[in-house]
């Protein structure tokens, strides 16, 4: 009775109850649909100061662009940001999670969390799912160790770097740092260096477009720089093609009135009777 | 054919002045059998919150079940009205914790904020991945002639006449050359004060 | 000679050859000269092999979706043939046309239906058509209709399972009177009188076979065979646009008049609810 009334907190964790369903469409020869991707350039580079991370801004789903500016440069902690590739939808979820654990653990140990810790929640989580989560991801921050750049790919093996790339776009971007790239640039020169590793992405790869995303993070401060540059600017309409009013047949109406919605208030309770 | 063509539907939601609108068609066949042409995709999730579920007609229905549950639950958990913002994450982690076995829905949310009214659209893939743009979102099996027209008719700041027009429009040319979709259309103009529902009449092949 | 030569395989593996283009066209150009004769690939079984090669190197589906999807009906009744055929073209979901013209004139007494792969029937019609004019030259007399559907169905057997995709009606008056014959890329031909063809055909065939009578007078027969494909493309994703209908008398064919869906509907509709009121 009382799982009527007050349903059980449902069991955390990925539910497998559709895919024997889906497993028998699948033999029935329904292709099954894709899910969205980020085809990605995402970049990192550890500077004087800290980290700079740079992202484009393009999702496609198969070859359509389903999202011409999406957010690919998710917060981790207040000193970590986490850039991702491939799988949409993986690369969010993951990076949420691992911020909510961040957060309780910086709470429980009152401490800046470092970036090898996340690192290490991060590629324990993906090895567990053997790569069908399917997140490559670019990790940087500032701790108390100084600047830390990590390179997380889908089946839970890591590189710690001073500089990288990934992404469908991670090869054009690569050939700009490795030929531009040296220890302790200066801020301006990062950043320049990060926007041009993007914009190779963006012009070189197809599955990377619209426009560069950066995120500069320095001891104690971060500056997210979205839509730092505007890769390609949209052409003006030269015309309005809207259509005139009245142009649509319409076959019924009908209006639906909202009263403003006043705020329920709970009364006091009232004296319980008793008899 | 993919599983999200099974059933065929095409479905639209567009930002305009202080309103919001959302659009779908009506049809349920199986494959190339029209079966129904009143068939509901888009369903009102609160006063200016509505729904739309193109894919696969049962899960269609299945998920529409499962978050009038939720939703009710958070309304009377919280004694207040569920945000368009809210009742997206709520329904992108419900996508989600089907990473591995999903529902063939590719949602579509259009809504005004209970509080400020600012319009709200987005849309998602089949396992959650949430999708936000300042103007325009599509689903279903149209989706390619949907992205073509709204990039053309759609402009800033429509009023609630010229956005119906448009998103008609949009909805109409777009399923015309789409097989499986089409058969009557419903479009949703979410205003302030009210909420205008409208049957279009359309091609019927 | 050495079997290098024999297989014609002298030039395999490099690019100098002298004679590699009239080569090609003589392989695969021979419909040129004898439009009977297509470009085969160069391997056994081409049906079943070719399928191999729609799939790219990461082993997905190269989309090759030909325009196919149609609703065709012909019926013979006491005024001659009715053919009444909608014009939707689609590839795959998408619908590539709404006005294709699915009744080819072959000539003044001899109207063919396209149902299938779009590319295919007509192609082949034309090839009849040119082989009709032939005869009709040869012999001073215009070919009979079975002739003509032999002369489709032998041509169009020697490619059988090789990947063509017709089903059509070929619909005359000839000496022996009114002739409706269906013939497709199986190598079925026969004659009949009532016929629907393509994937609307089941719901045509309800509305056909419910208001088929021999003595229909020429305005109801119009109305049966337009009302048999409204019904289909209503009920049928893959057919829709206009409603043709053809008329084929002693005299010739005529056409009788071209109806967009969307209007037909809209009256059926209203004529439908005039009733009830009553």
């Amino acid at each position: 009775m009382s799982s009527i009334l007050c349903p059980e907190i449902p069991s955390p964790g990925f539910s497998f109850e559709n895919c024997r369903r889906n497993a028998m469409l699948e033999v029935k020869g329904h292709a099954m649909p894709k899910a969205q991707k980020t085809g990605t350039t995402i970049v990192g580079i550890i500077y004087k100061d800290g980290v700079i991370l740079g992202a484009d801004t393009r999702a496609t789903e198969d070859t359509t662009v389903a999202d011409k500016n999406c957010e690919k440069i998710h917060y981790l902690a207040p000193n970590m940001y986490c850039c991702g590739a491939g799988t949409a939808a993986d690369t969010e979820m993951t990076t949420q999670m691992v911020a909510s654990q961040l957060e309780l653990h910086r709470l429980y140990t009152n401490r800046v969390v470092r970036v090898a810790t996340a690192n290490q929640m991060l590629k324990q989580y993906l090895f567990r799912y053997q790569g069908y989560i399917g997140a490559a991801l670019v990790l940087g921050g500032v701790d108390s160790t100084g600047p830390n750049l990590y390179c997380i790919y889908p089946h839970g093996s890591t590189d710690k770097l001073p500089y990288t790339t990934m992404g469908s776009g991670s090869l054009a971007a690569m050939a700009v740092f490795e030929s531009r790239w040296k220890p302790d640039l200066e801020e301006a020169e990062g950043i320049k260096l990060v926007r041009d590793a993007i914009a190779a992405g963006i012009f070189n790869d197809l599955g990377s477009g619209s426009n560069v995303d950066v995120c500069v993070i320095k001891k104690g401060s971060v500056d997210y720089k979205r839509t730092y540059d505007e890769a390609n600017i949209k052409g003006q309409k030269q015309n309005s093609y809207k259509y005139p009013r009245g142009v649509t047949d319409v076959l019924s109406t009908k209006v639906v009135d909202i009263e403003e919605v006043s705020v329920r208030v709970i009364g006091a309770p009232e004296d319980m009777e008793i008899a | 054919m993919s599983i999200l063509a099974y059933n065929g539907g095409a479905m639209v939601a567009m930002k305009g002045e202080n309103c919001v609108a959302i659009a779908a068609d009506r049809r349920f066949g199986i494959q190339a059998q029209t079966l129904a042409t009143n068939f509901e995709k888009v369903f009102e999730m609160g006063p200016h919150l509505y729904v739309g579920l193109p894919g696969l007609a049962t899960d269609t229905q299945t998920v529409r079940e499962k978050l009038r549950f939720r939703k009710n639950l958070y309304e009377l958990k919280e004694n207040r009205l569920m945000s368009p913002k809210v009742f997206s994450a709520m329904l992108s982690h419900m996508l989600y914790e089907k990473r591995f076995g999903p529902f063939f829905v590719e949602p579509v949310v259009a809504g005004l904020d209970p509080k400020t009214y600012e319009p709200f659209i987005c849309n998602m893939d089949l396992i959650g991945c949430i999708n936000q743009p300042k103007d325009f979102v599509v689903g279903g099996t149209a989706s390619a002639q949907l992205y073509g027209m709204c990039e053309a008719l759609w402009e800033p700041n429509l009023g609630p006449e010229d956005l119906f027009e448009t998103i008609s429009q949009a909805l109409i040319n777009a399923f015309d050359r789409d097989a499986v979709s089409g058969w009557g259309a419903t479009v949703y103009i979410i205003e302030k004060d009210k909420v205008t529902i409208k049957n279009l009449k359309t091609r019927m092949d | 000679m050495s079997l290098l030569e024999m297989c014609g395989m002298e030039n395999a593996g490099s690019f100098r050859s002298e004679n590699s283009l009239s080569q090609d066209i003589s392989q695969f150009c021979r419909n040129f000269e004898s439009n009977i004769q297509l470009g085969v690939p160069p391997f056994a079984n081409p049906a079943q092999n070719l399928a191999q090669l729609n799939k790219d190197d990461a082993g997905r589906d190269i989309k090759i979706e030909f325009d196919h999807g149609t609703t065709t009906l012909g019926f013979m009744y006491q005024g001659g043939v009715v053919l009444a055929v909608d014009s939707r073209a689609t590839g795959g979901q998408f619908i590539g046309s709404q006005t294709m013209k699915k009744i080819v004139e072959i000539n003044d007494f001899l109207l063919g239906t396209l149902a299938g792969g779009a590319a295919d029937c007509v192609y082949w019609d034309r090839v009849l058509a040119k082989q009709c004019r032939l005869y009709e030259l040869r012999n001073r007399e215009r070919i009979s209709v079975a002739a003509a559907s032999k002369l489709m169905s032998n041509m169009v057997y020697n490619y059988k399972n090789m990947g063509l995709s017709i089903g059509m009606m070929l619909a005359g008056w000839d000496k022996r009177g009114p002739q409706l014959y269906y013939i497709d890329s199986e190598g079925t031909r026969t004659p009949g009188k009532v016929f629907s063809v393509g994937s609307g055909s089941i719901y045509a065939f309800g509305v056909l076979d419910s208001g088929y009578k021999w003595d229909l007078t020429d305005a109801e027969a119009y109305d049966l065979g337009r009302r048999a494909i409204y019904h289909a493309t209503h009920r049928d994703a893959y057919s829709g646009g206009i409603v043709r209908v053809y008329h084929m008398k002693q005299s010739g064919w005529i056409h009788i008049d071209n109806n967009d869906c969307n209007d037909l509907h809209y009256k059926y509709q209203a004529e439908k609810q005039a009733i009830q009121s009553v």
